[in-house]
């Protein structure tokens, strides 16, 4: 029988473990109680789906933050702190993302910032991730966040009505091609793609020419019925994103057009290598090349963020071999800036606690008078040391944060060139923005 | 009306797929009492195997057959070392549905970082045949063909074989057929072999059918084979053939003649149907693996 002594002795060991454990888990535990950045690795939860029907996207996302994680630790890190990036895989359904969300938020009290969160998962994920106070940056276009009452939601991009209205402009004004009069919507018919429709329905037959929905199951084996409905309305042009699904619809369009592909727009998502790669091997790459067009934000690829970037995201490979392929993906260079400014409002909150950093987010990508304009983390650092307010122009250019944390940004319209890059050919005027907006009417 | 024949030429090109699919998943669970839900990573990793064959100038209809003999053989392991251990010690039939789903998930998640998560085609030459308002390419009528000769197979080796013979007296009653002197372990390797190769040869022809596939595609054969066999009566291979020409045809003309956003849902409200009217499925009264004849 042991002694009182003795079980005394064992119930301090007992709690002795105990505090280390929750020491050695929580690497923000002095940061959370109070300021200062405190000490640690810090995390970046990407979630997204890493598999099921929109698996191309995760990894687009996890790259942006392998990326954005040496700018930061190469340069001091922040406070000291090194960010580390984790994936969460949430396979783009809500039910999935939502155990997602809660298993990243209960297992990672250093969570600096959440970056992801699609369309598939938004409505679910966005909530549980406010509700955490955890600043996140999300890849969705639908319209709900458009006034969003989520403080720690961000959006770097502008929402699906716009790549719609931007798609429309192309059909309309787009160059080296008459007029489109006939168009075919093939969204998937989950409520992400279908954010599309409506827009685009009401600007074309308000602005003159006939359109139809022909929503596709994302997923499925086959189209073929779907692809002989289409042919028969003889649009001029098809519109469509359907992620993991448009090489088999599209190659089974060109097989029963016999052989003959119209043009196809694409949403700023189908910029993107594995969407490129996936149409190529399904209709060949000369069809792609002369019948693709795309809309997405007007991206320079060039000048000393993006060089860092682009340094980074090479580098990657030995992590992620297919990083390098993210080079031109808008949501790669979005989220690589998101998780900079993130660490930069750290620094000029000199906190860890994202109520106190949260708000900095905002004037570091938006900028307030008379701020320094910086393009890499040391610069920023720097430039916040030395007393001054930043505002952080990176990889994908600069930011206007609306009131709801909504960055909006121009249009310009692309093709592929065969090796898979982008090329502009032309660029949405505000007037035009502003007419096929009016019509759109959402 | 030719949207209509157009879509009840695909319905023809639907039902080979999933028949051929259907029939393997249906025979294996009518002999070895097995729902094996790895059967669409099954199919999807023999479409790899015959992708990449593809890939090194080899034609997909051989690459097929290799694929068939990749999913005979990872079949006949799969039994072999991890669903007859967990068999021997009585595991109930809901344990090893989850044995079988964890197989499924571990198949899916080993393969990801092989393959990729992005789709892929294959390349094969093909060209229109127009008959009428049916509009099929060269590839999909050899699917159609490959596909009546698989049932006209199974059909051969179910009625005039020792073999088949045996495997439907397995499926009544193991214990009855091993004390008749059928060598019921034998005759279960040679269903998961045979059964192995359908699943292997249908994910050639569904990944042939499909201009581009994906890992993620798995769970989607799976659940169109599991309709099918459902649909036809668990354990009937020729139920399976009815259930597929059923799910077949019916996704591709209610496509046609409402919105394809329905297909789905009218096939598998038929499904419904059918399991609320009759509940064994539509050829079920003679127990497994009866003789459509």
């Amino acid at each position: 029988m042991s002694s009182i002594r003795d079980r005394r002795g064992s119930m301090r060991v007992a709690l002795t473990a105990i505090a280390l454990v929750v020491a050695a888990c929580g690497g923000s535990t002095t940061a959370s109680t109070g300021n200062g950045l405190g000490s640690g690795d810090l995390l970046v939860g990407v979630i997204a789906p890493f598999t099921g029907a929109d698996a191309g996207l995760g990894p687009a996302y996890y790259a942006a933050c392998l990326a954005a994680a040496p700018s930061i630790d190469n340069n001091g890190g922040v406070g000291g702190r090194k960010v580390k990036c984790q994936q969460f895989d949430t396979r783009g359904e809500p039910a999935d993302a939502v155990p997602a969300a809660n298993q990243m938020i209960a297992s990672n009290s250093n969570l600096m910032a959440v970056i992801g969160c699609t369309s598939d998962e938004a409505a679910t994920v966005a909530p549980i991730v406010d509700r955490a106070h955890i600043p996140m940056f999300c890849m969705t276009g639908q319209s709900e966040f458009d006034k969003t009452n989520l403080k720690y939601f961000h959006r770097l991009v502008p929402a699906d009505i716009y790549d719609a209205y931007a798609m429309v402009g192309y059909a309309l004004d787009g160059p080296s091609h008459s007029p489109y009069k006939k168009v075919a919507l093939v969204f998937g018919d989950d409520i992400g793609s279908q954010s599309f429709v409506q827009p685009a329905t009401n600007s074309l037959s308000k602005l003159g020419a006939e359109v139809k929905n022909f929503p596709i199951h994302l997923g499925a084996s086959s189209y073929r019925t779907e692809v002989a409905s289409v042919i028969a309305y003889h649009p001029d042009a098809i519109f469509t994103e359907a992620l993991g699904s448009a090489g088999t619809f599209l190659g089974e369009f060109k097989t029963q057009n016999g052989g003959q592909m119209i043009p196809f727009v694409g949403t700023s998502a189908t910029i993107d290598p594995t969407w490129f790669q996936q149409v190529r091997d399904a209709i060949g790459v000369d069809t792609l090349v002369k019948s693709y067009a795309g809309v997405d934000l007007g991206y320079t690829f060039s000048g000393p963020a993006y060089s860092e970037f682009l340094t980074n995201l090479n580098a990657a490979s030995s992590q992620f071999p297919d990083a390098p392929k993210y080079k031109q993906r808008g949501s790669t260079l979005h989220l690589y800036d998101g998780i900079i400014m993130t660490a930069l409002a750290m620094v000029a909150a000199n906190s860890a606690k994202a109520t106190d950093y949260n708000p900095k987010i905002r004037a570091i990508a938006s900028g307030t008078s008379g701020a320094t304009v910086v393009n890499t983390y040391k610069d920023g650092v720097a430039a916040l040391k030395a007393g001054k307010s930043v505002r952080f122009v990176g990889a994908g250019g600069e930011n206007n944060f609306d009131q709801y944390n909504n960055s909006q940004s121009g249009y310009i319209w692309v093709n592929y060139n065969a090796q898979g890059d982008e090329v502009k050919v032309g660029q949405m005027t505000p007037a035009q923005t502003q007419q096929i907006s009016a019509a759109g009417g959402v | 009306m030719t949207l209509y024949q157009a879509a009840f030429g695909f319905g023809l090109v639907s039902m080979s797929v999933i028949a051929v699919a259907a029939v393997g998943f249906t025979m294996q669970f009518g002999v070895t009492n097995m729902i094996n839900l790895a059967y669409g990573e099954i199919m999807i990793s023999s479409a790899y195997v015959a992708y990449y064959l593809n890939r090194h100038g080899v034609t997909i209809w051989i690459g097929m057959f290799a694929g068939a003999a990749f999913g005979a053989m990872f079949s006949v392991l799969l039994n072999r070392l991890i669903y007859s251990p967990f068999q021997r010690k009585n595991t109930s039939h809901l344990g090893m549905v989850i044995v079988s789903l964890a197989v499924s998930l571990m198949i899916a998640n080993l393969l990801l970082p092989i393959v990729g998560y992005y789709n892929v085609s294959y390349h094969e030459p093909s060209r229109i045949v127009r008959l009428g308002g049916i509009v099929l390419t060269t590839n999909q009528i050899a699917i159609i063909g490959l596909s009546v000769g698989v049932m006209l197979g199974i059909h051969g080796l179910l009625r005039y074989t020792r073999m088949g013979k045996a495997m439907r007296a397995t499926a009544a009653n193991p214990m009855l057929a091993r004390n008749c002197g059928i060598p019921t372990t034998r005759v279960i390797d040679a269903v998961w072999l045979i059964t192995g190769a359908l699943c292997g040869l249908a994910g050639g022809v569904a990944a042939v059918n499909s201009d581009s596939f994906a890992i993620a595609d798995g769970a989607a054969f799976l659940i169109t084979a599991l309709a099918a066999a459902v649909l036809g009566g668990a354990g009937q291979p020729y139920g399976a053939m009815i259930g597929a020409i059923v799910i077949g045809m019916v996704t591709e003309l209610s496509a046609a003649a409402w919105s394809a956003d329905y297909k789905e849902v009218v096939a598998f409200g038929i499904l419904v149907l059918v399991m609320v009217l009759r509940p064994q499925g539509l050829l079920a009264k003679r127990g497994a693996m009866a003789s459509a004849g």
